[in-house]
């Protein structure tokens, strides 16, 4: 259907459409007016990404000179796959109603992994491997050198690309990472390098968060890209997590001593090339007297994206005498791994800021702030101009230079923690330095400049304020959309108790508890007999499922349970637990019904939907906390209280609420879905944590599901389950939850719309 | 009674039925019991017609064995003889164990197919009832060609559904304490074939070990001792015959983990994008995986987790039919493939589409397109419109005729030009008029009666069946080409036309009765 969004034309490629979905789309396009940031937080299977592709798409197609490119980031390469499936729907729509061929190009970009093509290095196991495999393979000088010496190998689909590729631009379409490999097969030309050249002109491109917010990929891949972007962020309820990861660094003993290796490798390397080719050398060495210059104008001329782990006032300077020539900055990379490994020679527990570290290592052995800021900029350099091969190789003594510049960068937002052992194997040394960012908003902060729209969307995003402060920056929308239902298709119900009156609660006071276990069982158990098809439930953590499970065991629960349904069970081993989801799938799919036990947090709880029958129920074991333990989350809870006023509990409940929210979420993904939610903590019932679930949850938290016994809960769910088997049927939902065009236009559905967007 | 040829298995004396002493006769197809005294068997049943034997408690004074059968009726056997009445109800009892299996298989399954054909099928029904109850051929040849037919499509799906194995078989195992230190646990022989079915390993080590090493006895309550069937314990000794089982166990695991997912959608490997490289992220300090620094009871934890994993997969795999043991075979077949399996990633983008497609499809937002119909695909058009036709003494036109002539006229029409000098009068135009309205003298025809409303309903009827018996005859005459048997050659020329004959005979009485009935 066409749409009428406030003036603007908006092919919807379906015959009927959400309310939300409408007004979804009207706060979009107020936040592109604006150009300025959004928060939107909207249910998942509401159709959030069609709406957005939809709105986007039209807002170019009508305006090509205010928005020239969408960047839309995803999580996971099964979303991104997704995405793209869908604008192909849309295009197809597009041209089908305009009857004009499409000139819009838009493309999936993902890791060599996944697009590789060269069937020697395509076959490696790992994205590491195929990374390190594939550079070895096109590196530039590599290339030079196989001008000497043609035997050398080569990636024929690279040769082809960098010969052939550029000259055409891709032609106008849609491509997924099955269509880039396709199109590269054919014509012989490397996808990846072909998918990364052409994001440059691209109408829109999907990829993941991290080829924005981790400065290493960022500063590779995109900072080239228009500055008239519209970026989305999918899924972005972690998003301040994933900036952290983004930013942090660890180091261990290992690390030190391959770097160690690494610099030793250097200095022979560095010999020889100076016996040889001692002109490179020196050819370095003006480059860097000369000074960043390119990077600077570049920069100054909005050409490129500045990275957080390069500021700004580095690059007006030349890199110092100290570290210019490439013996003295090996000589000073070697002071440097000397101190870190005195430091990690250690028995108590060290907790530092950015300037005492720098102020100690400055006094034990006299390392100024100013070389170490240009360390990683500096073995860069050398790196190139030693013509190392495998730079997978070298990544400890990157990762140290990295630390080194961030480390003297940033006096604020980080924190240096310096751990002799686990805190759970005392008698092991195992000394670990955590430089750990404890800022979001230090990674996204690029993005939110550089851009002139970002927009922030997620099921759970409740409370919506949280992220505009630990982000850091000011949206012009913040909204929070409701799931229109014309049947309660969700049914989230809080046990509190077992029918023996004890309290059920994953509090660490209590979690051991005989009876809490026990009820925690049976209210599994009783479940297992009333609800068909697929449950899943969540555990707080890891060791907390392994000990419940084993108890269960011990106590016969689970051999009952197994009369009802196969049990499977999320194990730390990724391939394992893949395992397990498939069958688990394959035995709800033939009828026998099963049970995933799983973890909050966890990559199925984060990746993994479970549609329809897949999930009719999700069990949430406990509230899931973060480990509160560990001094690093203590530092980054302190910095944000200082910071940005947030209290430390206020944080961690909204931490845990947002994952408890994402877990139960994963059950209902549509309007014809339906699933019960069963949150087994009496501390979910109190205002505190209710609030912050997301509100299309809350709204159908009533007082009367709070704090059941695991009888009534029982009660409670059959008679929900039998009223939900009943058929539905479209003309149920039609003009309460689902709209055709001229329901759309009536005035007082307007006027209801108006009401499903939520202000925050 | 007793054939001669009947062979005895076992004869039991002094057992008593209804408070009569006799004697219990095992035979090789029957069990029966006779009075003392007495040369004729006053109880007889088929193995075949018994449903199950049961046998009364261990510490009960009567020594009984009760015969139940089909028909729900049953027959108690007591054993008297006070010295052996223990050992031979025993050794009656594992007679009819072995015996009773062989017979249940057997039992009537033929015959049950072949009522549960007649039973669905009412053509068939009136066939065989035209054929062979009018003993126009015989029962044996009428079903010879059905029932190969039958097998064949039914084979796979319908010969015999496989029951799964339910999930908590172990836990119907629970022991029970004898009072005494001990623990007994009762085994049956379902649970025995679901710990085969589900275990290959355990059934290997079965055939490996029991009868030469050990009773079947020691074999399970070794099993039962075993860490293997204790989930919890980890390894114990290297002379436990089980720990290879779990290592065997372990590696099937290992081969089906290896082999990965179908299903990209639940792929927890290929989820994430770019990882972060060693040494950055907040938590990285991610449990060290080696098992140095877990305590035993970790360990023994994570085992339990694996081993709940692997039975409800291999559950799930006995239940689904496959052999159970097919995750070692398949891991050879595909791992050879698996080396370039980048390139067999030609196969893996459909399954990919198909699943991305299904996740992105919001049903409720399309518009739905009516109920899918199954598109009539006509061979004859003509005969499809027309219907049998009663044969008239004219000419026959065929469609094509009539649609040339429609253009004919349609072309005369487009072309036509009045000619107002030559009009009719206006009655003679009214009379035409008249004689081309439905019911006019030109338009009879149309109105003539269909022929299937012209015969009532039973002579339809019988003439269906005349012509059906008539088609299986035919169907079986030409099912005897190529004669290449002696048996097909003698079937031709003997009783086919013997067959032929008869139904043309009955046919022709039919007809004539027909006849009579009309005069």
């Amino acid at each position: 259907m066409k749409l009428n969004i406030e003036g603007l034309l908006v092919y919807f490629p379906y015959d009927y459409i959400y309310p939300e979905q409408y007004s979804y789309m009207l706060e979009l396009k107020r936040t592109l007016d604006a150009k300025g940031h959004g928060v939107l937080e909207m249910p998942s299977g509401t159709g959030k990404t069609i709406s957005l592709l939809s709105l986007i798409v039209a807002y170019q197609r009508e305006y090509p000179l205010e928005v020239t490119k969408l960047i839309y980031c995803s999580r996971t390469v099964p979303e991104i796959e997704k995405v793209v499936e869908e604008l192909r729907k849309l295009m197809e729509f597009y041209s089908k109603e305009t009857g004009e061929k499409n000139n819009i190009l838009a493309l999936a970009l993902s890791s060599r992994k996944n697009l590789c093509v060269h069937p020697e290095v395509s076959s490696l196991r790992f994205g590491k491997e195929v990374d390190g495999k594939c550079h070895s393979l096109t590196a530039s000088y590599i290339r030079a050198q196989r001008h000497s010496n043609p035997s050398l190998p080569s990636c024929r689909f690279y040769e082809e690309f960098d010969a052939m590729g550029k000259q055409v631009p891709l032609p106008a379409g849609v491509y997924n990472l099955d269509d880039l490999k396709e199109f590269g097969r054919r014509k012989g030309w490397c996808p990846y390098y072909l998918a990364r050249y052409s994001i440059l002109h691209a109408n829109i491109i999907v990829y993941s968060y991290h080829y924005l917010l981790d400065p290493k990929i960022a500063d590779l891949v995109s900072k080239e890209l228009s500055k008239k972007s519209v970026v989305v962020f999918d899924e972005a309820h972690n998003i301040d997590n994933v900036c952290i990861d983004s930013m942090s660094v660890n180091i261990t003993r290992r690390t030190l001593d391959r770097s160690q290796a690494n610099v030793e490798t250097l200095q022979n390397t560095i010999l020889k090339i100076k016996e040889t080719d001692a002109a490179k050398l020196k050819e370095e060495y003006r480059r860097l007297v000369e000074g960043l210059k390119e990077a600077n104008v570049a920069r100054e001329t909005d050409i490129y994206m500045s990275n957080p782990v390069l500021p700004d006032e580095i690059l007006q300077e030349a890199v110092p005498g100290s570290i210019r020539t490439a013996e003295h900055f090996v000589g000073f990379m070697k002071r440097f791994l000397e101190y870190l490994k005195a430091r990690l020679r250690i028995h108590h527990v060290v907790q530092e800021s950015a300037p005492q570290f720098l102020k100690d290592i400055f006094e034990k052995v006299c390392i100024d702030r100013k070389p170490l800021r240009f360390c990683a900029e500096r073995l860069r350099s050398l790196l190139r101009t030693l013509e190392i091969a495998d730079i997978a190789d070298f990544s400890a003594i990157t990762l140290i230079s990295n630390f080194a510049t961030l480390v003297s960068t940033y006096s604020k937002g980080f924190t240096i923690i310096i751990e002799p052992f686990e805190d759970r194997t005392p008698t092991i040394a195992n000394p670990v330095l955590h430089f750990s960012c404890m800022d979001p908003s230090i990674a996204i902060k690029p993005v939110f400049e550089r851009f002139q729209s970002v927009i922030i969307t997620s099921g759970t995003l409740s409370p919506l304020d949280i992220y505009p402060r630990i982000l850091d920056f000011r949206p012009v929308t913040v909204a929070s959309f409701t799931m229109t239902l014309a049947r309660t298709c969700l049914c989230p119900l809080v046990v509190g108790r077992g029918n023996d009156q004890v309290a059920m609660t994953s509090k660490f006071e209590t979690r051991e508890d005989f009876a809490v276990i026990r009820n925690y069982g049976n209210l599994l158990l009783e479940m297992s007999a009333i609800v068909p098809d697929g449950i899943v439930a969540f555990f707080t953590s890891y060791t907390y499922m392994e000990n419940i499970v084993a108890s269960w065991y011990e106590q016969g629960i689970l051999e009952n349970v197994q009369r009802n349904k196969l049990i499977f069970i999320e194990t730390p081993d990724a391939a394992e637990t893949s395992m397990a989801l498939e069958k688990y799938q394959e035995a709800c799919e033939n009828g026998r019904g099963a049970i995933l036990l799983s973890v909050a947090r966890g990559k199925v709880s984060e990746g993994i939907d479970f549609v329809h029958h897949f999930g009719r129920a999700v069990i949430m074991f406990g509230v899931p906390y973060v480990y509160t333990q560990s001094r690093i989350l203590k530092a980054r809870l302190e910095y944000l209280r200082d910071q940005f006023q947030i209290r430390e509990n206020d944080f961690l409940t909204f931490d845990a609420m947002r994952h408890a929210a994402q877990c139960v979420g994963r059950a209902i993904r549509g309007k014809t879905d339906y699933g019960l939610m069963i949150f087994a903590d009496k501390r979910y019932a109190r205002a505190d944590k209710r609030g912050k679930l997301p509100r299309w949850i809350q709204e159908h938290l009533t007082d009367g599901s709070l704090n059941l016994t695991i009888d009534e809960t029982v009660q409670l769910s059959k008679h929900f389950l039998r009223q939900m088997a009943q058929p539905f049927r479209q003309e149920d939902q039609l003009g309460l939850s689902l709209l055709t065009l001229e329901q759309l236009q009536s005035e007082d559905m307007l006027q209801k719309i108006a009401q499903i967007a939520h202000q925050a | 009674m007793a054939a001669l040829s009947e062979e005895v298995l076992l004869v039991v004396k002094r057992v008593r039925q209804r408070k009569q002493d006799g004697t219990l006769y095992l035979m090789a197809e029957r069990i029966a019991w006779g009075p003392e005294g007495k040369d004729r068997f006053t109880v007889s049943h088929l193995y075949a017609d018994i449903r199950c034997q049961k046998i009364s408690p261990d510490g009960k004074a009567k020594i009984q064995l009760q015969l139940v059968l089909h028909t729900g009726e049953s027959t108690n056997l007591h054993f008297s003889n006070e010295s052996t009445a223990l050992k031979d109800r025993d050794a009656a009892k594992d007679l009819l164990q072995q015996l009773l299996p062989k017979f249940k298989k057997r039992a009537n399954k033929e015959l049950e197919e072949k009522n549960r054909m007649l039973q669905e099928d009412p053509v068939l029904f009136q066939l065989y009832k035209d054929l062979v109850v009018c003993q126009v051929i015989s029962a044996e040849e009428f079903w010879a060609n059905r029932l190969s037919i039958n097998n064949v499509d039914h084979s796979l799906s319908n010969n015999k559904q496989e029951v799964g194995i339910s999930a908590a078989f172990l836990a119907d195992i629970r022991p029970q304490t004898d009072g005494c230190n001990g623990l007994r646990y009762n085994l049956t022989s379902d649970i025995i074939e679901s710990i085969f079915r589900t275990y290959p390993a355990v059934k290997q080590k079965y055939g490996e070990n029991v009868p030469h090493n050990m009773t079947e006895k020691e074999f399970w309550t070794r099993f039962f001792q075993s860490h293997y069937f204790h989930r919890d314990r980890i390894n114990t000794g290297l002379q436990d015959i089980f720990s290879e089982c779990a290592k065997q166990d372990e590696k099937g695991l290992k081969s089906m983990v290896f082999q990965g997912v179908k299903n990209p959608m639940v792929d927890l490997l290929s989820l994430e994008d770019k990882s972060l490289d060693e040494g950055y992220g907040s938590n990285s300090t991610a449990p060290s995986t080696s098992n140095t620094n877990k305590t035993v009871k970790e360990n023994s934890n994570s085992a339990i987790i694996k081993r709940f994993n692997h039975h409800s997969t291999m559950v799930l795999a006995a239940g689904s039919g496959k052999k159970a043991d097919a995750p070692n075979g398949q891991a050879c077949e595909t791992s050879s493939t698996d080396g370039n399996s980048r390139d067999s990633d030609f196969f893996q983008p459909p399954i990919k589409k198909v699943k991305i497609q299904d996740v992105i499809e919001y049903e409720d937002l399309h518009r739905e397109n009516g109920k899918k119909t199954v598109a009539l695909n006509l061979k004859k058009s003509d005969r499809y419109s027309h219907g049998p036709v009663p044969l008239l003494p004219q000419q026959y036109t065929t469609s094509q005729d009539i649609v040339n002539s429609v253009n004919c006229i349609k072309q005369e029409i487009a072309s036509y030009k009045p000619c107002l000098t030559q009009v009719m009068s206006s009655s003679t135009a009214s009379c035409a008029i008249a004689a081309l309205s439905p019911g006019g003298v030109l338009m009879q025809a149309l109105a003539q009666q269909a022929i299937n409303q012209m015969v009532p309903n039973d002579v339809q009827g019988e003439l269906k069946h005349l012509y059906t018996a008539a088609g299986e005859l035919l169907r079986h005459f030409w099912s005897c080409f190529p004669v290449n048997t002696l048996f097909l050659e003698e079937k031709l020329t003997g009783h086919l036309e013997d067959m032929f004959q008869m139904a043309y005979n009955k046919f022709h009485a039919w007809q004539t009765r027909r006849m009579m009935r009309k005069t």
